[in-house]
């Protein structure tokens, strides 16, 4: 069986405020209940709201460069991701797919890559 | 020595093209020339090498160490087709790099010793190197290995260099990686930079001596200090070294 | 609250320290004492970000207490990332102003060279958020650089500016024995040269190697005391006037305005507040241009100059030694190095150095206000001071 990976923002049930990454409470109504949100899949298509390409990376990235970049979410949200664009501009229409984004020697971490439309 | 001896023991080197001398504007401002030397300037640049080997940092003591002894083997004919290119400011030695043509289409590269910090010269000293087997030994590949995590970053995964691992490099340990004509292409911007010819008068200055930098790279207090701090952290050993060296007693 | 002033100042050398952690912190405080003339320290604050990670010592409050044969005083290491420094010089004020303490030592030390620089860029990225930033790779230059990006589409900013505020701090710190960098650079090599790709290359575009602060290892402390502590001091009185802090969200991606360091806005206002004065009074500032940008954006976001005028001022010379508001002559971050926990108090040696009026060629004339900016995360969590000259 075959997972579909998500990533997820958080919607506190008091007042409808979404939350990604997330927070143990509420920016919105500040209510003191635990678990008082439901997780829902984060939009995939946004805006590129700025980027960069980074050329010192950490050991684990055996690329050139890496591309980043925060995209505003359809819905508002913003969110840092990569990006695998060759010719970033800011505004830009983007989507985004779950994907491997850091690869350590025992662990495989995923997250956003934004492409271009 | 008997003469035919020598003869066995002596490689012929091939003709090799010479690598014309080129200039860059530093950072600073100031300009380096960036030229070939031959053996006749090797025992200055030995003299000037040396100090290094007791750098215990940043791979200082390995690579000056190497360097020496390639500079050496050059010097009296142990070493096939090696050069050497230097880079002078104000005819002080700001960096020694060399490599050697194993055949005509293969170079390999040696070593990249900057002796002066902060300037990023021994990233042009480098780059001098790979236009040299390029664009003038007109070699095909180059093999290159890393002795630092910093020269890793730099030449491997910078220029995204190719894996040879079946291919030993000459300096032993790892296996070697290749910078290849396609990335050579692909990076040549950031490879083939500085301007020719270079003008009469900084050239002449350059000729006329390798003179010693003023600022280089110099030991710790103590030859392990970097070492010792990690496990001492009272520092008591390292305070006790320090009196030793100063005082040059060992009761102190 | 009680009046709170510097009753003692010291610094080491910035670049590489080859000597144990403690022995950093140690120093300056040793220089503290004897630029005090005070022994009977009852407490010791030590700001610092990595001990435990890159030089397997934790505890380290304990070493330096002891170290300096302070015990049985009170020792605590306070950890706020790149804002550490401030920080503890924030809990030095609380100690002494709550009429606590009357003698602090608040002494700051990081020894980040002894990892390679590849590690030195992970150890900092362990700042940003886990889950959101920190696994896609983010680093703290990458932070600056999409920060950057959008205030160049924003105000007008070019790398051209960026390159002034590295040739003005760089240069400055060859005025400092105590600066990292003591190399000139200049606009021709790192910028306009045919090689200035390489000599300059991107670290994080739009931001290069020049555009961002060195690795370091340093150390620096203040020694902080009561009104009645300091009239036993020969040395010029200069009050620790205000603090004042403000935190931001974690996740730099989910704040309102991209352009805007709120953080820094409010931690400003507040420090001004509690000093009561106002940005306008300042003759000298240190600001945290751990990046080129972030010069500019915290002389707007303090309140020096206008939103998005930061680089105009520069453009006029204003924030040069001999303009009307000097920043970072000591070198700043840039120049002077940037030993994570110890650079908030190494920011704040400077302008009480440059208020006792013993900065010598780097003298800002007539000084009697200045203002620290010490700036943790990006953004998260920024600690500001206000230190007033009395007499």
């Amino acid at each position: 069986m075959t997972v579909e990976r998500r990533i997820y923002a958080y919607r506190c049930r008091s007042c409808g405020t979404a939350h990604y990454p997330f927070r143990m409470r509420c920016r919105g109504c500040g209510n003191l209940e635990f678990f008082e949100f439901d997780a829902e899949p984060l939009p995939t298509a946004g805006t590129l709201l700025t980027f960069t390409h980074v050329h010192n990376l950490p050991a684990e990235y055996e690329v050139e460069r890496l591309g980043l970049g925060v995209v505003e979410l359809e819905g508002g949200m913003r969110v840092t991701g990569q990006i695998d664009i060759d010719r970033p501009e800011l505004g830009m229409p983007v989507s985004g797919s779950v994907e491997v984004v850091r690869h350590e020697p025992y662990e495989d971490y995923w997250g956003l890559v934004f492409r271009e439309g | 020595m008997s003469v035919d001896l020598e003869k066995t023991l002596r490689p012929i080197d091939a003709d090799l093209p010479p690598y014309p001398a080129k200039w860059v504007t530093l950072a600073s401002g100031d300009e380096m020339v960036i030229r070939q030397v031959g053996r006749d300037d090797v025992s200055t640049l030995l003299a000037h090498v040396e100090p290094l080997i007791h750098v215990e940092r940043d791979y200082y003591d390995i690579v000056a160490a190497r360097v020496y002894a390639e500079l050496l083997a050059y010097h009296v004919h142990r070493v096939q087709d090696e050069y050497v290119l230097v880079a002078q400011i104000d005819g002080e030695l700001a960096a020694v790099v060399n490599g050697r043509q194993v055949r005509p289409g293969l170079g390999m590269s040696l070593h990249t010793l900057a002796l002066r910090r902060g300037l990023r010269i021994g990233a042009h000293a480098f780059a001098a190197k790979m236009e040299y087997h390029m664009d003038i030994l007109g070699h095909d590949e180059v093999l290159v290995v890393a002795e630092s995590p910093i020269g890793f970053r730099r030449w491997m995964i910078e220029y995204q260099l190719e894996e040879r691992f079946d291919t030993p490099h000459e300096l032993g340990g790892v296996p070697s990686y290749a910078l290849t004509r396609e990335l050579f292409e692909r990076a040549r911007s950031k490879l083939v930079v500085g301007r020719r010819p270079v003008p009469a008068e900084l050239l002449a200055k350059a000729q006329e001596a390798i003179l010693p930098p003023t600022d280089p790279p110099t030991p710790p207090a103590d030859l392990l200090a970097a070492t010792r701090a990690r496990y001492d952290t009272t520092g008591t050993a390292l305070m006790l070294q320090r009196r030793i060296q100063e005082q040059g007693v060992h009761d102190a | 609250m009680r009046s709170v002033y510097v009753a003692g100042i010291g610094i080491t050398t910035f670049g590489r320290l080859e000597y144990p952690l403690a022995e950093i912190a140690a120093y300056p405080a040793m220089m503290a004492m004897k630029d005090a003339g005070l022994t009977d320290v009852e407490q010791v604050y030590v700001a610092n970000m990595g001990g435990g990670r890159i030089n397997h010592q934790t505890g380290l409050a304990s070493a330096v207490v002891d170290t300096l044969s302070l015990t049985p005083a009170g020792a605590e290491v306070i950890e706020n990332g790149p804002a550490s420094g401030a920080s503890a010089l924030k809990q030095g004020v609380l100690a002494v102003g709550s009429g606590m303490y009357d003698v602090v030592l608040v002494t700051g030390a990081e020894r980040m060279r002894e990892v390679n620089n590849l590690d030195a860029t992970d150890f900092i990225a362990t700042l940003t958020h886990p889950l959101s930033e920190y696994v896609y790779g983010v680093t703290l230059p990458a932070h600056a650089a999409m920060f950057t990006r959008l205030y160049m589409a924003k105000y007008g900013v070019t790398e051209r500016h960026l390159a002034m505020v590295a040739v003005k701090n760089q240069n400055q710190a060859m005025a400092n024995e105590f600066a990292h960098l003591q190399q000139n650079i200049t606009i021709e090599g790192i910028l306009d040269s045919p090689e200035a790709m390489t000599n300059n290359p991107y670290v994080a575009e739009p931001l290069r190697f020049f555009d961002c602060c060195p690795v370091s290892d340093g150390g620096a402390c203040l020694m902080l005391v009561s009104e009645d502590a300091m009239a036993g001091v020969d040395r010029p009185w200069v009050r620790l006037a205000g603090v004042g802090q403000a935190t931001d969200s974690h996740a730099v991606a989910e704040r309102a305005d991209p352009t805007e360091l709120t953080a820094v806005r409010l931690a400003a206002e507040r420090s001004f507040a509690m000093a009561g004065c106002g940005p306008a009074d300042v003759d000298v500032a240190e600001l945290h241009d751990a990046f080129t940008i972030l010069e500019i954006a915290e002389s707007e976001e303090a309140g020096f100059f206008g939103k998005g005028e930061g680089h105009l001022a520069l453009e006029q010379g204003e924030t040069a030694l001999g303009g009307s508001l000097p920043i970072n002559v000591s070198g700043g971050l840039k120049g002077r190095g940037h030993p994570v926990g110890a650079t908030g108090i190494a920011q704040a040696h400077e302008i009480v150095t440059q208020l006792r009026h013993e900065a010598g060629a780097r003298q800002v004339d007539d000084a009697a206000i200045g203002f620290t900016c010490n700036f943790g995360g990006f953004g998260n969590n920024v600690v500001c001071l206000t230190f007033v000259r009395e007499r």
